[in-house]
C-alpha cells in the first residue's frame, strides 16, 4: 500500500538521521569522560548480585513455603496441588464459583490437557491465537459483537460511548478470519472474567512468576482479565530472582521474546491517601497454583 | 499541567504555600514515614543490605564510566530487535521527535505510564498543543493531571491530595457524584482508563533500566498501567534518560532487589516487565512499532565532573525524599522543579546547568546526611549540596545567605576545638547558628528553611532526632561527619584563604 510505503520511507530517513546522531552522541560522551571512544567491551569487575547471594538456595519445601507466604502477603491466593488433575479440578471449581462466562487461556499443552472446555460447558473459552473457541451459547463470531469491557465491580456492564466496544465489528474486512487480528485477541482478553496462564518461571524469594510472550502466549491474557490464574509446575520454582534472570542473559541478544513479565500479585495502588486498592488496572484477583 | 517556573517564586515562597497547608504536611509525613518504615523492614529482612548497596553502586559507577560503550551496545541490540532509536540532546528535540511519530500515525490520543523524563520535557503540554490527548494512566498521575498540577513525590505523585479533593475531581470527570471512597474512586478510574487504553493510538512509557547486552527495556510498576501502555496500543514510544543503562539481566537482579525496597518497601513491584522490541510477526499483542527516544537534556554535563558524575547513578527510587527532614516538612512542590527532595535539589540545577537560577534550593537542606544513608546506590547527595553551594559562592553568585553560611563554617574551621565538637555531620549547620543553647545569629545553611518557622532553640538534638521524633532505630547513632567531606570542606576553606577570599 502507498501509505505503508511512505511510512517505511519515513522510518528509513529517521534511521539514517539516528545513526548520524548516534556517532555524535557517543563521541560527546567519550569526550566528556576525557578519553577516546571505547569499542572493546570493558572488563566488568562486578557483575550481578554479591557473591554470597549466588550460593544461596532453599530446598523445595522451603521454596514453596516462601513463595506462598510472599504471594499471600501482597493479596494473592496460593494453592498447592499434587497433580495437574487436581489443578484442573481447582480451576473448574473456581470458575463455577465465580460464575465465569468468558475465559481466555494460553495455547499451552498443559492447559489444553486440563480439558476445561468440557469441564465448563457454560463458559466461553478462547484459546490464544487459535481458532479454538468452545461455547455452548454461540459461535465465536457472535462474540465479536459483544466485545465488552469488564470492570471488577460489574462484570459485563457495557461501557457506553466507547468506540472499542464495537471494535470487533470493523476489525477485519473478512469476518471469517478475525483470529488473525491482534485486535481480536486483545478484545477476547479484555472481556474475559478469567485468564489462565502457565508460569515459565517462578521465584520464591520475591514471590513472583515470570511469563514470556510467544505466538501461543499473549501478554494480554495475564493482564486484561478480571481474575488471573497462574499454574506453576514446582520444578520451575527457583529460590532467587537471579536464577531466572541469568537464563535471559544466556538466551542472549536476538533470542528473547518481546515481552517478559514478572507478576508478584494483584494489580494495586496506594495513590489515594495511601489506602491500598486492588485491581486498579490489571487483575485484582490472582490465584497461583503450585503443582507437584 | 502548570509547573511553577523557577524564576517565578523562590523556594521560600513555595514552601510557605506548602507549610500553610495542614493536610499536605500530615499527608507527606504519613506517606513518607510509611514508605520509610516499609523500606526499613524490607532492608532489615534482606541480609547484607550494605553489600547490596555497594554492589549496586559498583555496577552503576562502572556503567556510567563506560557509558559510550554500553549505550552504543544497547542501541545496536535494540535496533536488531526492531526498535527505532532516536537521540535527543534536549527536551525540545525529544518532544519534536515524538510529535513527528504521532503525526505520522495521525494519532488522536496517547496513553502514558509514569515517567519522570516526560515530566522534564513537559510532554503533555506539547501533545495537547498538537491536538493530541495524552492521558496519564498511573492512578496518582491521572489525578494530578485532572487537577492540572505536577507530581509532588517521585513515587506517590498525588500525595498532597485527600480523598475528598480527589472525589471532587473525579466526579467532574464522571459527570456524576462519586463517593469519597477509595474503592469507588479507583473503580471509576479503572473503567474510564480501560476505554482510553483500548482506543489510544500511542502508548508512551518511561524506562527504569535498559539492558545493553540484549537491547531490552525494563519497567517496574504496581498498577499494570505500564503493561497496558506497552501491550495494547499499536505504537509505543519510550523516553529514556541516556544513563538508564545496565550491562546485563544479571545486573538487573541487583537493581530489582534495591529499587522496590527503597521506593515502597516491597520485595518486588507487582509487575516487572522486560520488553525486547515490538511484537514478533506471529505475536497477537504488543506494539507493531516501537520507538525509544534517548534523552540527554543536561545529563552529559555531569559526565567527567568528579563532584557530580555520581548523580547519573540515581535509580529514581525516592528514598532520599522519604528520609529528608526538609522534604517531609515542606513537600515536593516547594522545590519548584521536576525532581524534588535532596535528589531534586542537586539534580535540577545540575541538569539545567544554571546554578544561579536555582540558588535557593541547595539551601533547603540540613546537610544531615540522611539522604546518603537512604540512597541504595550511595550517591553522596549531602556532599553535592555542599559543592553546589561552594560553586555558587565561588562564582560570585552566592547570595548573602550562603556567603554567611560559609563564613560560619570558616569560623568553626578556624577553631579546632569547636570543630571537633561539631564533627557530627548532622550538627554542622546547627552548630554554626546555635550559641548558648539559643539561636543568636541568622547565619548558616539552616537559615534558608529554618526561618520559615518560628525558632525555638534546637537544643542538643540532631535534625534527624528532631524530625523523626525519636524513631531512628534504623540508624542507631548519628554518623560522624564523613572524613572525606570534612577534608574537602577544609580544602575549600584553605583554597579560598589562599585566594584572599572572604573566609575570615
Amino acid at each position: 500500500m502507498n501509505d505503508s510505503h511512505r511510512q517505511d520511507e519515513w522510518l528509513s530517513t529517521m534511521e539514517a538521521q539516528s545513526r548520524a546522531r548516534q556517532e555524535q552522541f557517543m563521541n560527546r560522551i567519550a569526550a566528556r569522560l576525557n578519553r577516546s571512544r571505547l569499542t572493546e567491551p570493558p572488563a566488568q569487575p562486578f557483575r550481578g548480585a554479591p557473591e554470597f547471594w549466588n550460593s544461596f538456595e532453599w530446598d523445595e519445601e522451603e521454596r514453596i513455603k516462601q513463595f506462598t507466604q510472599n504471594f499471600i502477603q501482597v493479596g494473592g491466593h496460593v494453592t498447592h496441588s499434587a497433580t495437574m488433575e487436581e489443578a484442573a479440578a481447582f480451576i473448574t471449581a473456581k470458575a463455577q464459583e465465580l460464575e465465569a462466562k468468558y475465559i481466555v487461556r494460553q495455547d499451552e499443552e498443559e492447559l489444553t490437557a486440563f480439558d476445561l472446555e468440557s469441564r465448563l460447558p457454560d463458559a466461553n473459552i478462547s484459546v490464544w491465537n487459535t481458532t479454538d473457541q468452545s461455547t455452548s451459547t454461540g459461535a465465536p463470531v457472535d462474540a465479536l459483537d459483544t466485545t465488552e469491557l469488564d470492570i471488577a465491580e460489574s462484570p459485563h456492564e457495557k461501557v457506553q460511548g466507547n468506540e472499542s466496544q464495537h471494535a470487533g465489528a470493523h476489525l477485519d474486512p473478512h469476518p471469517e478470519t478475525p483470529y488473525s487480528q491482534p485486535q481480536y485477541w486483545k478484545a477476547r482478553s479484555a472481556e474475559a472474567d478469567i485468564g489462565i496462564v502457565m508460569a515459565d518461571h517462578a521465584v520464591a524469594y520475591t514471590g513472583s512468576v515470570a511469563v514470556m510472550s510467544s505466538p501461543h502466549k499473549g501478554r494480554s491474557v495475564s493482564l486484561l482479565p478480571t481474575v488471573l490464574i497462574i499454574v506453576i509446575p514446582v520444578s520451575r520454582l527457583k529460590t532467587r530472582l537471579g536464577e531466572v534472570l541469568l537464563q535471559f542473559d544466556e538466551l542472549g541478544a536476538g533470542q528473547l521474546p518481546a515481552g517478559i513479565h514478572f507478576i508478584s500479585g494483584p494489580s494495586r495502588s496506594s495513590d489515594i491517601e495511601n489506602d491500598l486498592t486492588i485491581g486498579v488496572h490489571g487483575p485484582g484477583i490472582v490465584y497461583a497454583i503450585i503443582v507437584g | 499541567m502548570s509547573m511553577t517556573s523557577p524564576m517565578a517564586t523562590d523556594v521560600k515562597t513555595r514552601a510557605e504555600l506548602a507549610l500553610n497547608d495542614e493536610f499536605l504536611r500530615k499527608a507527606v509525613r504519613f506517606t513518607t514515614e510509611r514508605l520509610r518504615n516499609g523500606k526499613r523492614s524490607a532492608s532489615e529482612e534482606l541480609p547484607h543490605w550494605e553489600a547490596w548497596r555497594d554492589r549496586a553502586r559498583e555496577i552503576r559507577l562502572h556503567t556510567i564510566a563506560h557509558l559510550d560503550y554500553y549505550l552504543n551496545l544497547f542501541v545496536e541490540n535494540a535496533r536488531a530487535n526492531g526498535v527505532h532509536i532516536h537521540f535527543a540532546d534536549n527536551s525540545a528535540e525529544a518532544v519534536d521527535i515524538s510529535l513527528k511519530i504521532a503525526a505520522r500515525k495521525q494519532a488522536k490520543s496517547a496513553v502514558k505510564s509514569k515517567s519522570m523524563v516526560t515530566e522534564e520535557l513537559h510532554l503533555n503540554e506539547a501533545f495537547a498543543q498538537a491536538g493530541i490527548e495524552a492521558v496519564e494512566t498511573d492512578l496518582g498521575e491521572y489525578i494530578i493531571q485532572l487537577a492540572g498540577e505536577g507530581p509532588s513525590h517521585i513515587v506517590i505523585p498525588a500525595i498532597h491530595k485527600n480523598r475528598y479533593q480527589i472525589a471532587e475531581l473525579l466526579s467532574k470527570e464522571a459527570g456524576e457524584p462519586l463517593a469519597p471512597d477509595t474503592t469507588v474512586l479507583a473503580g471509576f478510574v479503572r473503567k474510564k482508563l480501560r476505554e482510553k487504553f483500548l482506543e489510544a493510538d500511542i502508548g508512551i512509557t518511561g524506562c527504569n533500566f535498559a539492558i545493553a547486552e540484549t537491547g531490552s527495556m525494563v519497567l517496574f510498576e504496581n498498577e499494570g498501567n505500564a503493561r497496558m501502555v506497552s501491550t495494547v496500543p499499536k505504537t509505543q514510544i519510550t523516553f529514556m534518560g541516556m544513563e538508564r543503562i545496565i550491562p546485563s539481566w544479571e545486573d538487573l537482579e541487583v537493581m530489582a532487589t534495591l529499587l522496590p525496597r527503597s521506593a515502597t518497601g516491597q520485595k518486588l513491584t507487582m509487575y516487572m516487565s522486560g520488553i525486547t522490541g515490538p511484537r514478533r510477526e506471529q505475536d497477537m499483542d504488543g506494539p507493531d512499532e516501537m520507538h525509544i527516544i534517548i534523552v540527554d537534556n543536561g545529563r552529559s554535563l555531569q559526565l567527567g565532573d568528579p563532584e557530580f558524575q555520581e548523580l547519573l547513578n540515581c535509580i529514581r527510587c525516592g528514598a532520599c525524599l522519604n528520609a529528608c527532614p526538609v522534604y517531609r516538612h515542606i513537600g515536593g512542590h516547594a522545590y519548584g522543579g521536576t525532581y524534588s527532595g535532596p535528589i531534586g535539589a542537586v539534580l535540577t540545577p545540575a541538569l539545567n546547568g544554571n546554578v544561579e537560577e536555582w540558588n535557593d534550593i541547595a539551601s533547603a537542606s540540613s546537610l544531615c546526611g540522611a539522604c546518603y544513608e537512604a540512597c541504595p546506590v550511595k550517591i553522596p547527595l549531602h556532599d553535592m549540596l555542599v559543592f553546589l553551594r561552594r560553586r555558587k559562592v565561588e562564582q560570585g553568585r552566592g547570595d548573602k545567605l550562603e556567603a554567611a553560611g560559609m563564613k560560619g563554617f570558616a569560623a568553626i574551621m578556624a577553631n579546632s576545638k569547636r570543630f571537633s565538637a561539631a564533627i557530627r555531620a548532622a550538627q554542622v549547620g546547627q552548630k554554626v547558628v546555635v550559641r548558648n543553647g539559643e539561636i543568636t545569629t541568622k547565619l548558616g545553611p539552616l537559615k534558608g528553611w529554618n526561618s520559615y518557622r518560628t525558632l525555638p532553640a534546637i537544643a542538643k538534638r540532631t535534625f534527624r532526632q528532631r524530625w523523626e521524633a525519636g524513631e531512628i532505630a534504623a540508624q542507631s547513632a548519628v554518623k560522624e561527619m564523613d572524613p572525606g567531606i570534612r577534608e574537602r570542606m577544609e580544602g575549600i576553606m584553605q583554597q579560598r584563604k589562599k585566594r584572599g577570599g572572604d573566609s575570615s
